[in-house]
């Protein structure tokens, strides 16, 4: 498909549908960005080519003098309808015009990739939300300060030595607890670990829950230490900010310190990276329309994620 | 009762039919009319009284049109809920739409729609716009200043006169003046007594010379006539919670009168970051007020990257200075290419490691 120069607003309006791919700053709330990103893309839609005001109707009656000098005069002979003209209907694209829906929501500190269903794209959103994709995030934690809600912002509420702490420590604690949240899924699903159904099972991919209540993790990982700060990359359902927050606190109880979450960040929501996301400097009409494309193309490549069996969501309980 | 409700009705619609086949009949009429004329021209007056005849009955039918369709004068005085519906009927909006002003941001706010619909242009516009242009303002902010303050137009003519007169009076330059009436229309609302209070505040407040006030006003007109008791608490905030003595303020409103009118809040949040994070003294802070007005994720996010690059050094003794001013110059491409002597690319990576 060709790509062409497009300078009317109804045409871009028309095809502005599918889903988008957000970098969402730390410390922003998701309800700010996408008001954000609604009101650019209404800006850009208001300051391309507009359709011209309406024709007037024929004999039309209208209030006037009638003299030479009456304006109203005036414009009957060009046969437009004022009233259709620019100041005085005001901008032709509102925010509220646009469909906008958040495929899963991030907590205020976490940053990183977003997804939004555009116009059309509302629908796409739904089933990608059903079909309970895995997130992946980074977590930085900071080893030796706890905090009220484990994260940076709040007060602190103790601190203690961690110069005991090393990366093999870290990395065993959480191969063991990532054997652990799989062996409970198992366990909830009723199969006991070692026998042929558990294999059948997890041979038809991942066991993920039937609802949005449980998080599940099926993944723990330690790619960087740097003492006092280490990274994990944690592959995630149905999840929330308070939820790895708290993992890292406890993983740090196990390891006989104390810690907090500094940063989190989403770095994948299904097939949906954070190198395709869309920048907050991008965030105008333009770079949103070329994101939803590329999203679109991702989507094709992927017809699973709109679309897959039931048979593979397994409830857990 | 039911039945000769029904029977109003059909009658109604029998009488539309009726109207709606006269209008038709009229239209073929007057077809045939300037048929007749061009024909007229060609051949001589033999048909004049054939036309008489014709003239006579749209006369008529043109009678029981305007019964018919006398429901469109009325309709211009249903109410409405916005301006637009009035537009084609009322010469003023027309005129106030060819100067610009935006007549959908007039009528969301309260009152403002009622008040610009019962305006006559001859009599209650034409007279300020004269005015206005012998005030040196330009044609083409007109249609915003409208939209901003459409009240102008209920002050009197003398009073206006009187305030841009004290404005001379007070020294400040046509060039002065004309920026004040364009950047805030809403100077000339406030009487003379209450502008020379709030100039004698600011003056006593920040200690300025004559000079420096004028130059304050003009800069930012708006911060003269700004909510007092926001003022009042950006004052506080930069000169008790932030601690600038007497003499970094003034130079600091002088130079970014805009601070003023930030919310308090920000502010403090920016200079926290400044101070602490970025470790500049308030000396240099008053060297450069736009990292005070630069809003402070941006701040983070360059400052962060250039210490990434081990580039952050803004101590103008040593080697490799940047200047903090800067910093907040300009868009993200020509930052990293100019202030970070980077590429865009490593600055998207690094944003998206945040």
């Amino acid at each position: 498909m060709a790509l062409t120069k497009v300078y009317d607003a109804a045409t871009v309006f028309k095809h502005m549908n599918g889903i988008l791919n957000v970098y969402k700053p730390a410390g922003m709330k998701v309800k700010h960005v996408r008001n954000a990103i609604l009101s650019n893309i209404c800006k850009g839609l208001n300051e391309m080519d507009q359709r011209e005001p309406r024709k007037l109707q024929e004999n039309i009656r209208l209030l006037g003098t009638g003299t030479a000098a009456d304006h109203v005069l005036h414009n009957i002979a060009e046969q437009t309808d004022i009233s259709d003209h620019l100041l005085s209907t005001g901008p032709r694209y509102l925010p509220r015009d646009l469909i906008c829906t958040t495929v899963s929501s991030l907590g205020d500190h976490t940053s990183g990739v977003l997804l939004f269903g555009i116009n059309r794209g509302a629908g796409q959103s739904t089933s990608i939300r059903k079909n309970r994709p895995v997130r992946v995030y980074h977590l930085i934690g900071h080893l030796g300060i706890a905090t009220e809600n484990n994260l940076p912002d709040s007060r602190v509420t103790m601190r203690s030595n961690q110069r005991h702490v090393s990366a093999d420590r870290i990395s065993s604690l959480a191969a063991s607890m990532q054997a652990s949240h799989q062996r409970k899924m198992f366990e909830l699903c009723g199969v006991d670990l070692q026998t042929q159904e558990a294999y059948e099972l997890a041979c038809r991919g991942l066991l993920r829950p039937a609802d949005d209540s449980q998080p599940v993790v099926y993944g723990i990982k330690l790619i960087h230490f740097d003492r006092p700060h280490f990274t994990l990359e944690l592959h995630a359902i149905n999840e929330t900010q308070e939820y790895l927050a708290t993992l890292v606190h406890d993983m740090a109880l196990d390891l006989r310190t104390v810690a907090h979450c500094s940063q989190l960040r989403c770095v994948r929501h299904a097939h949906f990276d954070v190198t395709d996301s869309l920048l907050r400097h991008a965030w105008h009409l333009p770079g949103i329309i070329k994101n939803l494309r590329q999203q679109r193309d991702i989507l094709r490549a992927h017809p699973q994620l709109l679309r897959q069996q039931r048979v593979e969501l397994q409830a857990t309980e | 009762m039911f039945c000769s409700a029904i029977r109003n009705i059909l009658r109604n619609s029998q009488n539309a039919a009726k109207n709606a086949a006269i209008t038709s009949q009229i239209r073929n009429l007057r077809g045939q009319q300037s048929a007749h004329h061009e024909v007229e021209m060609l051949t001589s007056t033999g048909i004049t009284h054939k036309q008489n005849d014709k003239k006579t009955e749209p006369a008529e039918s043109e009678g029981s049109q305007e019964v018919a369709l006398d429901f469109r004068n009325r309709e211009a005085h249903v109410p409405s809920f916005n301006l637009a519906a009035y537009v084609n009927n009322s010469s003023t909006l027309q005129q106030f739409i060819s100067l610009g002003v935006d007549l959908h941001s007039i009528e969301r706010r309260k009152g403002l729609g009622d008040f610009v619909l019962k305006l006559d242009f001859e009599k209650n516009v034409k007279p300020y716009i004269t005015f206005l242009v012998d005030q040196g303002v330009s044609p083409d902010d007109f249609g915003r200043m409208f939209t901003k303050n459409p009240l102008l137009f209920k002050e009197d003519l003398d009073d206006l006169q009187t305030r841009v007169e004290y404005l001379k009076s007070k020294r400040f330059s046509d060039e002065a003046r004309q920026r004040i009436l364009t950047q805030n229309p809403y100077w000339l609302m406030f009487s003379t007594r209450r502008v020379d209070r709030r100039l004698g505040y600011f003056q006593k407040e920040f200690k300025l010379s004559g000079h420096d006030l004028r130059l304050l006003a003009t800069r930012e007109p708006n911060a003269i006539t700004y909510n007092m008791e926001h003022l009042r608490k950006s004052v506080f905030t930069l000169k008790e919670e932030m601690g600038f003595n007497a003499k970094d303020l003034s130079a600091l409103v002088v130079r970014k009168p805009r601070l003023l009118m930030i919310p308090p809040d920000d502010l403090v949040e920016r200079f926290s970051y400044i101070h602490q994070d970025m470790g500049l003294p308030h000396a240099q802070i008053v060297q450069c007020p736009e990292l005070l007005a630069s809003r402070e994720f941006r701040l983070r996010e360059r400052h962060e990257f250039l210490k990434l690059l081990g580039r952050a050094q803004y101590d103008p003794q040593k080697d490799l200075y940047i200047s903090p001013k800067t910093i907040v110059e300009g868009n993200n491409f020509y930052f990293v290419r100019n202030v970070a002597k980077s590429d865009l690319e490593t600055f998207d990576l690094f944003l998206k490691t945040r």
